[in-house]
C-alpha cells in the first residue's frame, strides 16, 4: 500500500468562494469551499438542487473562475491559466461525464471519443485506435460507427464515458451520470465507475441521489455553498 | 486540432444540412454567376469595340464641315496639301461622299458613294478579293471605275458578288465600270459603313456625281499617337489662315483615338454598373449567410459548450464555424461560375458578346470567399465568445 503522503493530490482547492451579482443582491453561491481529491480517490459531491455543486463542478472542471480562492488541479495553478490554457487543461487533465451525455449528434461514436483527442493535436490514425481501444473496453466494439441516435440510453453514457477517459486524464468530473438512464444502466453505469477506480483512475461524482452516492468511496455533502464531510 | 480534421468536420457538418446549406448558397450562386458573365460581357463588349476599330487607325483626325450639304466655304484639295507641310502629319488626303439612284442590272435602290484618292484605300485598309483598287492614273485620267464593298456588291447581285466585277453599274443614270471587289471591312465606326458602298476616283465623283455640292473631308494621318493633338493645332491654325471667313470654327477636327478611348470607357462604365449590381446580390447573399449562421450557433449552443469543456479553444470553434460560412460560400462560387459559363452561349443567342475570362472566374471565386468570411466572422466570433457553462445550460 502507498502512504497517503506519496498520493498526489489531484485536486487542491482551498476557500473557493464563489459570488454572482444579481439585480442589487449579491449571492455568495460557494462559500468557502475547501477540497481535497488525492489520486486513485472516488469521491461523491452529495447535495440538493441549489446547493452549489453544478458551481463548485464547474469551478473543479475549469470552465469557471471563483471570485477567491486557491486551487491546484495536478499541481497545476488553475487561477493563474489564461483562457487558452484553461482549455488545454480542460482537455488533458480532466475527463467530463456529462447527465445528458453531451455526445454530438453528427459524429458516429467513434468520433465522438476521438475528438478530444484530436483537439490535442493527435493525428487521426493514432486517435482512432485508442478511441477503438476504450470503446472496446467499454464493450462498445459493435457500435463504433453508430451515431448517439442509434444507441440506447446506457450505450450513449458508454461512448460519453470512453470520451472521458480516451486520453487519460488525471481526474474524470461526472454530472449526474445516471440521472438520464433507467436503473438497470445507472448499475451499469457504476459499475464501470467502480472498474475505472480500480485500475487507479481519480473519479469525482456530483450528485444528488443518495444512492449513487453511497456506493462511492467517500462522500462529501455540499449545502449552502457550503461542503461538510459528513 | 490539426487543419484537416478541422476540414472534415465542417464538411460533416455542412452535410449534415445538405438542404439549408443548399439554400444559403443560393445567393452565391447568383452573385458569382453575375459577376462572371458582367466580367465576360465587360471583355466581350471591349473585344468587340476594339475590333470594331481595329481596322481604324488610331492616328488618324477627321476634318469635315461642321455643316452638311452645300457649304460656302468647303475643304480642297489643296488643304489637303497645305496639311502634309506640318511636321506632325504623315499624310492627307481629300474624300467626298453622297448618295444617289444606284442600278445594276433590274435591281436598283439608294445608295452612297466615296469619291476618294488612292491613298485613302491604304489608310482604311481596304483591300481587294477580286480585281483592283483604285490607282493614281484612274484620279487623274478621270476614269468612270468603281470599286465596290461586299455588302453593296452582294445585294445588286443577288448572291453572286464575283460576277459583277468588269461589268457596269449606274449611278443617277452614269455608268461606271466596276474594276474591283473588296474584302469586308465590318463596322468602321464612321457613319457609313464601307460595305455598303461604292468607291470612286474622287475627281469622277466630282464632275460627274457632286458637281458644285461637293464638300470633302479631309482624312489626316498623325506621324504617330504621340503627335496627334499636335497635328490638330497645326491644322486649325492652317485652317485659320486659309478659311478666313468662318477659320477653323466652320470645321469639325474629330481624332479616331480619342472615339476609340470614348467607345472603351463607355463599355467599361457599363460593365462597371453591371459589376455593382453583382456585388450588391453578393451582399444580400451575404446577408443569408451570417443569417443562417446565426441560426446554426444557436441551434449548436449546447454542442459548443461541449466543444469546449472537452478542450476546444476559441480560435478552433471559430475556425470551425467561419471554414462552415467559407465552405458553403465558396461552393456557391464554384457553381456561381459553372452557371456563369453555361450562361455564355445563351447571352450570344441574345447577341450580347459574352467573354469568358479567367479574371472573371478569379474574381468571382475571390468574391463568393470574401463574402463567407466577410459574412461568416461575427457569427464564428459569437460562438467562439459563448461562455461554456452557460452554453452547456442551453436546451
Amino acid at each position: 500500500m502507498f502512504s497517503l503522503e506519496n498520493k498526489k493530490r489531484i485536486i487542491d482547492a482551498h476557500n473557493i468562494i464563489k459570488e454572482y451579482q444579481t439585480g442589487t443582491e449579491l449571492l455568495r453561491v460557494l462559500d468557502d469551499v475547501t477540497i481535497t481529491v488525492m489520486e486513485n480517490e472516488f469521491t461523491a459531491i452529495l447535495g440538493p438542487s441549489g446547493s452549489g455543486k453544478s458551481t463548485l463542478m464547474n469551478v473543479l472542471g475549469c470552465l469557471d473562475r471563483p471570485t477567491s480562492g486557491t486551487y491546484f488541479l495536478d499541481g497545476v495553478d488553475v487561477l493563474q491559466a489564461n483562457e487558452k490554457q484553461l482549455a488545454h487543461m480542460r482537455n488533458q487533465k480532466i475527463g467530463f461525464v456529462f447527465q445528458k451525455f453531451n455526445l454530438l449528434p453528427r459524429l458516429t461514436a467513434i468520433q465522438n471519443v476521438m475528438l478530444p483527442l484530436l483537439y490535442r493535436g493527435i493525428d487521426e490514425a493514432d486517435a482512432f485506435e485508442r478511441a477503438k481501444e476504450k470503446l472496446v473496453l467499454l464493450g462498445l466494439e459493435n457500435r463504433l460507427k453508430h451515431r448517439p441516435n442509434e444507441l440506447s440510453g446506457g450505450q450513449q453514457q458508454r461512448v460519453a464515458i470512453a470520451r472521458a477517459i480516451v486520453g487519460d486524464p488525471p481526474l474524470l468530473l461526472a454530472d449526474e451520470p445516471t440521472g438520464n438512464l433507467d436503473s438497470k444502466s445507472s448499475l451499469d453505469a457504476i459499475k464501470i465507475f467502480q472498474d475505472l477506480h480500480h485500475q487507479g483512475n481519480t473519479i469525482l461524482v456530483i450528485t444528488h441521489d443518495r444512492d449513487v452516492a453511497e456506493k462511492l468511496q467517500k462522500v462529501v455533502f455540499i449545502r449552502d455553498g457550503r461542503l461538510y464531510e459528513n | 486540432m490539426k487543419a484537416r480534421q478541422l476540414i472534415k468536420l465542417v464538411f460533416i457538418n455542412i452535410y449534415h444540412n445538405k438542404f439549408r446549406s443548399l439554400l444559403t448558397t443560393l445567393g452565391v450562386i447568383v452573385g458569382t454567376a453575375t459577376i462572371f458573365l458582367v466580367v465576360a460581357i465587360g471583355a466581350g463588349g471591349e473585344a468587340q469595340v476594339n475590333q470594331q476599330y481595329s481596322k481604324l487607325n488610331v492616328g488618324t483626325i477627321m476634318v469635315t464641315s461642321a455643316t452638311r450639304g452645300k457649304v460656302k466655304d468647303p475643304l480642297t484639295k489643296k488643304d489637303a496639301e497645305r496639311f502634309t507641310e506640318s511636321a506632325h502629319v504623315a499624310s492627307a488626303f481629300p474624300v467626298v461622299n453622297g448618295s444617289g439612284t444606284m442600278k445594276y442590272g433590274n435591281y436598283g435602290n439608294k445608295g452612297s458613294f466615296f469619291g476618294i484618292v488612292p491613298e485613302y484605300q491604304e489608310a482604311n485598309h481596304l483591300s481587294v478579293q477580286i480585281g483592283r483598287l483604285l490607282e493614281d492614273d484612274d484620279e487623274s485620267k478621270h476614269n468612270r471605275f468603281a470599286v465596290l464593298g461586299s455588302d453593296f456588291a452582294n445585294t445588286y447581285t443577288d448572291g453572286n458578288p464575283d460576277e459583277i466585277v468588269g461589268k457596269s453599274i449606274e449611278i443617277n443614270s452614269r455608268t461606271f465600270e466596276v474594276v474591283g471587289l473588296l474584302n469586308r471591312v465590318g463596322d468602321s465606326g464612321s457613319f457609313m459603313s464601307y460595305d455598303d458602298s461604292v468607291f470612286l476616283p474622287m475627281s469622277v465623283a466630282e464632275k460627274y456625281l457632286l458637281g458644285n455640292r461637293s464638300n470633302p473631308n479631309i482624312t489626316v494621318v498623325a506621324k504617330d499617337l504621340n503627335s496627334v493633338s499636335s497635328a490638330i493645332e497645326d491644322i486649325k491654325s492652317i485652317l485659320d489662315e486659309t478659311h478666313r471667313l468662318g477659320g477653323s470654327d466652320q470645321f469639325r477636327i474629330v481624332d479616331a483615338g480619342s472615339r476609340l478611348a470614348s467607345a472603351q470607357s463607355t463599355a467599361k462604365t457599363m460593365s462597371m454598373l453591371l459589376l455593382s449590381v453583382a456585388v450588391v446580390v453578393l451582399i444580400v447573399s451575404g446577408i443569408g449567410i451570417m443569417n443562417v449562421m446565426f441560426v446554426t450557433v444557436k441551434e449548436r449552443t449546447k454542442e459548443i459548450g461541449t466543444l469546449k469543456a472537452i478542450g476546444a479553444t476559441r480560435s478552433e470553434i471559430l475556425s470551425q464555424f467561419l471554414g462552415e460560412a467559407v465552405v458553403i460560400s465558396f461552393v456557391g462560387g464554384i457553381l456561381g461560375s459553372i452557371i456563369g459559363y453555361g450562361m455564355v452561349p445563351v447571352l450570344s443567342y441574345f447577341e450580347l458578346a459574352a467573354l469568358p475570362t479567367l479574371n472573371g472566374l478569379m474574381l468571382g471565386l475571390l468574391f463568393s470567399v470574401v463574402t463567407g468570411v466577410f459574412f461568416g466572422f461575427y457569427p464564428a466570433w459569437k460562438a467562439a465568445d459563448l461562455n461554456p457553462i452557460e452554453a452547456l445550460r442551453y436546451e
